[in-house]
């Protein structure tokens, strides 16, 4: 730390001469707009020229009419829809248990669910993989939802753990004295409650599902392959980038009404308090 | 209220015991299951014969498991049902060879027709991970005659029978130790019996709740379990057992694994260290700045700031890469390193903010009154108060640093900069991922399972103070 206030401290006199603290995030507002905004412009800019760089709506064109990629994208976000749910379905249950049940020692639970994401997701992939030859399980459409939703799993639980847990439960109290039976507290107190959770748990697994690439390869032996995996074949061609970059503005265009519809304020603070 | 002579020690005790009974009868079931059932099984498939060509990928069964032996006997026969033979070969525990290190195991065969056949076993790797066995005519004719039939004989080896008896043998000293303590209830009065069985009936119905959590973990902890296990044996590829060794340990450390992973495990550390370091620096200024700001302003940088965390990986590497391919840098070191901080600034903001809206902030500002130059005041005032946020923040860039994969993937260049993640992903492709990875990502989840129980230690003993 002394090292890292020295580095801070020299930092600072450089930045004497500005007399407002506001100034402080310029570095850090320039570096974002060249390395966040403008990238992001320039994936634009690629989908609307060729490879001289003439304005085209050719690559668009070649989208449209290109039925392997419109197929791969409706599987990869029927895959990614799938996923989710399962992940809401197997991680719901999961995060009420750890916010209701009284463990010595709940920290510990949810620790544990994280802790699996400390080791490489590929290298977890591939344990997986051969976990489904030693069980003579088939690789393929079963191994890659397994897959996804063991890989992303907690992004789901602990997003719904933290709204559960911070949850008022004389709430719940109230409504039982009020006449309500466990089911209907659970489903007019409890969901409702908890939807800013899900919310943010939903669009933490679709997002990187609908966007994956690499794991679905690992999985089917190559025999299913994700919009991702595509994006990634046209973009490393140097002569399909342009076409590559349509395909990338098409799942921006995803991620953005994604982020659009869940709360994206919420999903920001839940991953950023999440490790 | 009803107190019961010795409750709290009963009631207490009691669910850990009913609880660890059960794990014991489960898993003593599923180990008698595993080392019974399928010791019987045979597995028999008819063999037919391709059409065309020499070869004839006749058919499949599962890879061995860890300490299995398995008998293959083959039973070639014309179609027409005259004479039969059989051959025989044993092989187990053996690493998964490609087949041109299986071709000195050839088997010839000669049927009563006077054809040749050969018989060996295939594994082509990693496209199919099962085991094949192939028949072949080696004049490449007659191959509709074929009629094979392959018995596979498995069998556990001792070891498992070791576990199961043992597991019997704790399951009954358990529950023969349960129902002598539940006879001693006898003395107890009527109510104190009831009362007992009331507080039985609310810890019971917790348990198929608790159940799921743990199946669930099992789950998840399933293939991590699988490497920290096959962590101990040399065998190249993963699932197979030959013995306990500390070999990969060994090589990890004294530099004789694969030189690719050395290097892959160099460049991560240099690259998490340096991105950390950049985004904290960075992150922390302008978590001051963006605290400072008016509530409009702030609201767009918290938007801009929000943004790589949205993108995912992906998006964020691909539109990184056409920014250098744009600007025409070479990509390398510098540019994975600059992406790395591209995502982990947010999460370092993210984490400072918190921190500043704790604390005073007129304390700055009567830093400077007495007399402080803003850099006195920022290190003496601002830092303590400031350091935990930025290093969690650290901590989090780190591991989001170690983690990644896809934006590397597209920002490392073709020059041979690999990360462990790009490293794993190349050798998975190629088939077989490089032994050493098993000992070192053991060792990476152990230190985390430390952390995590001196950290819970720690808070409980500060609960309990």
């Amino acid at each position: 730390m002394r090292g890292l206030s020295i580095v801070v401290r020299d930092m600072s006199k450089v930045l004497q001469i500005f007399s407002s603290r506001r100034t402080w995030a310029w570095p850090y507002i320039v570096f974002m707009a060249l390395f966040v905004v403008l990238p992001l412009v320039l994936v634009g800019v690629y989908a609307f020229t060729d490879i001289d760089g003439q304005f085209t709506l050719r690559n668009f064109a070649k989208f449209f009419s290109h039925s392997e990629a419109i197929q791969t994208f409706f599987y990869s976000v029927m895959i990614a829809v799938l996923n989710t749910a399962i992940c809401l379905l197997i991680g719901y249950p999961a995060a009420y248990i750890m916010a209701q049940e009284d463990f010595r020692t709940p920290k510990v639970m949810a620790m544990l669910f994280i802790l699996p994401m400390w080791i490489n997701f590929l290298l977890r992939t591939v344990a997986t993989v051969e976990l489904f030859n030693m069980c003579g399980l088939p690789l393929g459409e079963g191994a890659l939802l397994f897959g996804l939703c063991y890989d992303y799993l907690p992004f789901m639980i602990y997003p719904i753990y933290n709204t559960l847990q911070k949850m008022d439960n004389s709430l719940v109290e109230a409504a039982q004295d009020l006449g309500a039976n466990r089911w209907q507290s659970f489903w007019k107190v409890i969901v409702p409650m908890s939807m800013p959770g899900v919310y943010s748990g939903v669009v933490m697994v679709f997002m990187p599902t609908v966007s994956t690439f690499a794991i679905a390869e690992l999985l089917t032996h190559n025999n299913i392959k994700l919009f991702g995996s595509l994006i990634q074949d046209y973009i490393t061609t140097t002569d399909l980038l342009n076409y590559g970059a349509v395909l990338s503005l098409v799942l921006l265009i995803i991620i953005g009404l994604t982020s659009f519809f869940g709360d994206h304020d919420a999903s920001g603070e839940e991953k950023g308090g999440m490790v | 209220m009803i107190k019961v002579k010795g409750e709290r020690l009963k009631v207490k005790g009691e669910r850990l015991k009913v609880k660890g009974l059960l794990g014991w009868i489960i898993l003593s079931i599923f180990t008698f299951q595993f080392s019974i059932c399928q010791a019987q099984s045979n597995l028999t498939y008819e063999l037919r014969v391709g059409e065309t060509g020499k070869a004839a990928v006749v058919d499949t069964f599962p890879g061995t498991y860890a300490g299995e032996k398995v008998n293959v006997s083959i039973q070639l026969s014309a179609i027409s049902g005259q004479a039969s033979d059989s051959l025989d070969f044993v092989f187990a525990n053996r690493p998964m060879p490609e087949l041109e290190r299986w071709a000195e195991q050839v088997y010839a065969y000669t049927d009563s027709e006077g054809t040749e056949w050969t018989v060996w076993r295939k594994n082509d790797l990693p496209k199919n991970r099962k085991k094949r066995v192939l028949i072949q005519n080696a004049y490449g004719a007659f191959e509709q005659y074929l009629h094979a039939t392959v018995d596979v004989q498995r069998s556990r080896g001792w070891i498992w029978w070791l576990f199961a008896g043992l597991m019997l043998l704790g399951t009954s000293i358990y529950g023969g130790y349960i129902i002598w303590e539940r006879r001693k209830e006898k003395d107890l009065t009527p109510v104190e019996q009831e009362t007992l069985r009331r507080k039985r009936m609310g810890m019971r119905r917790h348990y198929g709740s608790q159940l799921y959590l743990w199946l669930l973990l099992l789950v998840l902890y399933a293939p991590i379990a699988l490497i920290a296990v096959f962590s101990f044996t040399e065998s190249k590829i993963l699932g197979n057992w030959t013995g306990f060794s500390m070999q990969l340990y060994a090589n990890l450390f004294t530099g004789k694994a694969d030189a690719g992973l050395n290097s892959a495990i160099w460049y991560t550390v240099v690259i998490a260290l340096v991105a950390a370091v950049c985004s904290t620096i960075l992150g922390t200024l302008a978590a001051i700045g963006i605290y400072n700001m008016r509530a409009r302003q702030r609201k767009v940088v918290s938007l801009m700031n929000s943004v790589p965390m949205i993108n995912p990986d992906i998006i964020t590497g691909i539109s990184l890469f056409l920014l250098f391919v744009a600007l025409g840098v070479s990509q390398g070191l510098a540019t994975v390193c600059i992406a790395h901080v591209v995502f982990c600034t947010p999460y370092v903001v993210l984490s400072v903010l918190p921190r500043l809206s704790r604390m005073n902030p007129n304390t700055y500002e009567a830093a400077l009154d007495l007399g402080a130059t803003p850099a006195q005041a920022l290190r003496m005032v601002m830092l303590p108060e400031l350091w935990p946020g930025m290093l969690s923040g650290f901590i989090l860039a780190l591991t989001l640093s170690v983690d990644d994969f896809g934006v590397t993937f597209f920002t490392k260049g073709s020059g041979g900069l690999e990360t462990l993640s790009t490293f794993i992903y190349s050798d998975a492709r190629k088939g077989g991922l490089t032994p050493e990875l098993r000992p070192l990502f053991t060792i990476i989840l152990l230190v985390m399972l430390t952390a995590l129980i001196i950290i819970n230690i720690r808070n409980n003993k500060q609960e309990n103070n």
